[in-house]
């Protein structure tokens, strides 16, 4: 296994993101990045920690909300605004976490898929006289641009998005690679051996939990800035599923695998809502006929022929 | 707040809490027996209020429709858990959970595909008032209450009273045990789902006059189902009888002293009661997953 060192594996799959951007339109690359950013704290969550979460969008909007609040009434440096989002995902995870994290994995889930519906009703509903319900905030004119890399314009903001899903990717193959990786996969798989070991396991979940949905909260404020809008549709029950699938086409628990997930999902959904309007039928079958087909994923089903294939050219 | 008002958030909420405990209790069946979380029953639940619409625009009375989506419903609850469950009942809980979405989300296609985006009315059956202590009340939503009243008496004779019911109730506390008993625990599976899909094709038929049908009305109500298995407890009956009621009347009586507390008011008491209790009111300490 040692073909598939790390640092190859990053050199190759960032060499396929920028070739992706040579060759296909920049709104689709930018969505591919951002959409990749925030799978992989579902994967994470699902591959490494056993936590199942249909509630992902619940945190995407906290960044997104927290990110569109401060540049929409208080400031205009993105930069600052991003600092924001990620600021208010960790304070969110660490309000919620506690509690979350005790519940055995069925319950976690149905909470989070409350709790993004509940998001859902104060962005839509309670908190309208300040987020204006469901016509959204635009403030793409608030943004300033920002000297060394302007974000506010879409070819800049490539680079950044690229660079920043570039260092989620690396802190979370250091992650795997370190001692709290292991925990993570040992509290996974038998709770109690973990106690046995002198490891707190409602630690090692609190930790992870934050770890995840910080970055989910991270690729919010990232599709704030991009959008230049946000509205309560981002955390609406139909979006809730989509990260899962996501992690799940691309193949569960490994670390290539929200990339790969993220760039068949945008791209299938690009060409067949070109072909048919009716994109949760197909998303539904879809996600049925990967779980019965063996639920390895695209990523999950390549890894193993690929690095057969460098271990015989080394 | 004065008495007449009062009074009828009280019957509405009764009304709801009902419509909340015949769909969410074919999850928690399900939970029970086969250890499955079935997001699906909710699709049942808007087909059985789409089955509701159409037979009731075309013959005229809500009843039959109500009929027609119930058993609708139940056979297509039947197909999908030949074609699909069966195969994976062996599987880990996320796993099932992962693929019921799927057929939700599937199924919401499925509905635009055939009666569009546009939200129906469906037509209400009787019109007529009752004064209970000088209030009107709406005699629909006195027979709602009174259909769940019925249904749980059905369940519960069904799970006391009869061999098949013994057996799934067996199958709760521990399915190889059945298993080993030389019974069939695969036909208990189906009957459970059947019976599961079925009362959520009711609750569907009965919400459509109360709402109007709309393809996302599944997806709508689904946070609060899930607020009523959690308090509940997954796999318990009557932990879902009673938080159903308490979902409703927190809906009901937070809309009426400041209307956007409806939807935040439950949230806040599921928050309140997992603190307490992990596992919601009457879930089973057993299960370690």
């Amino acid at each position: 296994m040692n073909a598939f060192r790390w640092w190859r594996g990053i050199l190759l799959a960032f060499f396929l993101v920028a070739l992706i951007r040579v060759f296909l339109p920049l709104p689709f690359s930018n969505e591919v990045v951002i959409f990749s950013i925030y799978v992989m704290g579902c994967s994470f969550l699902l591959g490494q920690v056993g936590f199942i979460s249909f509630g992902q969008p619940a945190y995407l909007a906290t960044g997104a909300y927290a990110t569109a609040f401060y540049l929409f009434y208080f400031g205009t440096n993105p930069f600052a605004g991003i600092l924001i989002g990620i600021a208010a995902g960790i304070v969110m995870s660490l309000i919620v976490g506690p509690l979350f994290v005790r519940l055995r994995s069925d319950y976690f889930a149905l909470v989070n898929l409350a709790l993004a519906v509940i998001i859902y009703y104060m962005m839509q509903k309670v908190l309208a006289p300040i987020t204006q319900g469901d016509n959204g905030l635009w403030f793409l004119t608030n943004m300033k641009s920002t000297p060394i890399l302007d974000i506010s314009r879409p070819k800049e903001f490539y680079l950044f998005a690229f660079l920043v899903a570039l260092g989620v990717w690396a802190l979370y193959k250091y992650l795997n690679d370190t001692l709290y990786g292991a925990c993570c996969l040992a509290s996974k798989i038998n709770e109690d051996k973990v106690t046995f070991l002198g490891y707190s396991n409602f630690k090692i979940r609190l930790l992870a939990f934050v770890i995840a949905n910080t970055t989910t909260a991270l690729a919010g404020s990232l599709y704030a800035i991009y959008l230049g809008f946000v509205s309560p549709e981002m955390t609406s029950a139909h979006r809730c599923a989509d990260p899962v699938v996501v992690t799940i086409l691309g193949g569960v628990g490994t670390l290539f695998g929200p990339l790969v997930g993220a760039f068949a999902f945008t791209g299938m959904k690009d060409l067949i809502s070109n072909l048919i309007g009716n994109w949760e039928l197909f998303i539904g079958f879809l996600l049925v006929f990967i779980m019965l087909a063996g639920e390895k994923g695209i990523w999950g089903s390549l890894e193993p022929r690929l690095a057969r294939l460098f271990t015989k050219r080394a | 707040m004065d008495i007449q008002l009062l009074i009828s958030g009280v019957i509405f909420g009764l009304s709801i809490g009902s419509i909340y405990f015949l769909t969410a209790i074919g999850l928690s069946l399900c939970f029970g027996l086969m250890r499955i979380i079935s997001l699906d029953q909710l699709f049942y639940y808007a087909i059985g209020a789409y089955i509701t619409y159409a037979i009731s625009v075309y013959s005229g009375s809500m009843w039959l429709g109500a009929l027609g989506g119930l058993v609708a419903a139940g056979i297509l609850s039947f197909v999908v858990e030949r074609f699909i469950f069966l195969r994976i009942y062996e599987r880990d809980i996320a796993f099932t959970m992962i693929t019921s979405f799927g057929i939700l989300i599937g199924g919401v296609g499925i509905i635009k595909a055939i009666w569009g985006l546009v939200p129906r009315p469906v037509l209400m059956p009787t019109l007529t008032q009752w004064n209970i202590l000088g209030t009107d009340v709406p005699l629909y939503r006195l027979i709602v209450v009174l259909i769940a009243a019925l249904v749980y008496g059905g369940i519960w004779l069904f799970l006391n009273k009869t061999i098949t019911g013994k057996a799934i109730r067996a199958g709760i506390e521990d399915v190889e045990h059945v298993e080993g008993l030389g019974i069939n625990v695969y036909r208990l599976f189906t009957i459970t789902f059947i019976l599961a899909g079925t009362l959520s094709g009711l609750a569907g038929g009965l919400h459509a006059p109360l709402i109007m049908v709309d393809p996302n009305m599944g997806l709508e109500v689904m946070p609060f189902i899930f607020m009523v298995v959690i308090i509940g407890g997954l796999g318990s009956i009557k932990g879902t009888l009673i938080s159903s009621l308490i979902v409703g009347q927190v809906f009901s009586l937070g809309a009426i002293i400041y209307a956007p507390l409806a939807q935040m008011a439950p949230f806040a008491i599921m928050l309140l009661i997992l603190l307490i209790k992990p596992t919601g009111l009457y879930g089973s300490k057993l299960l370690k997953r």
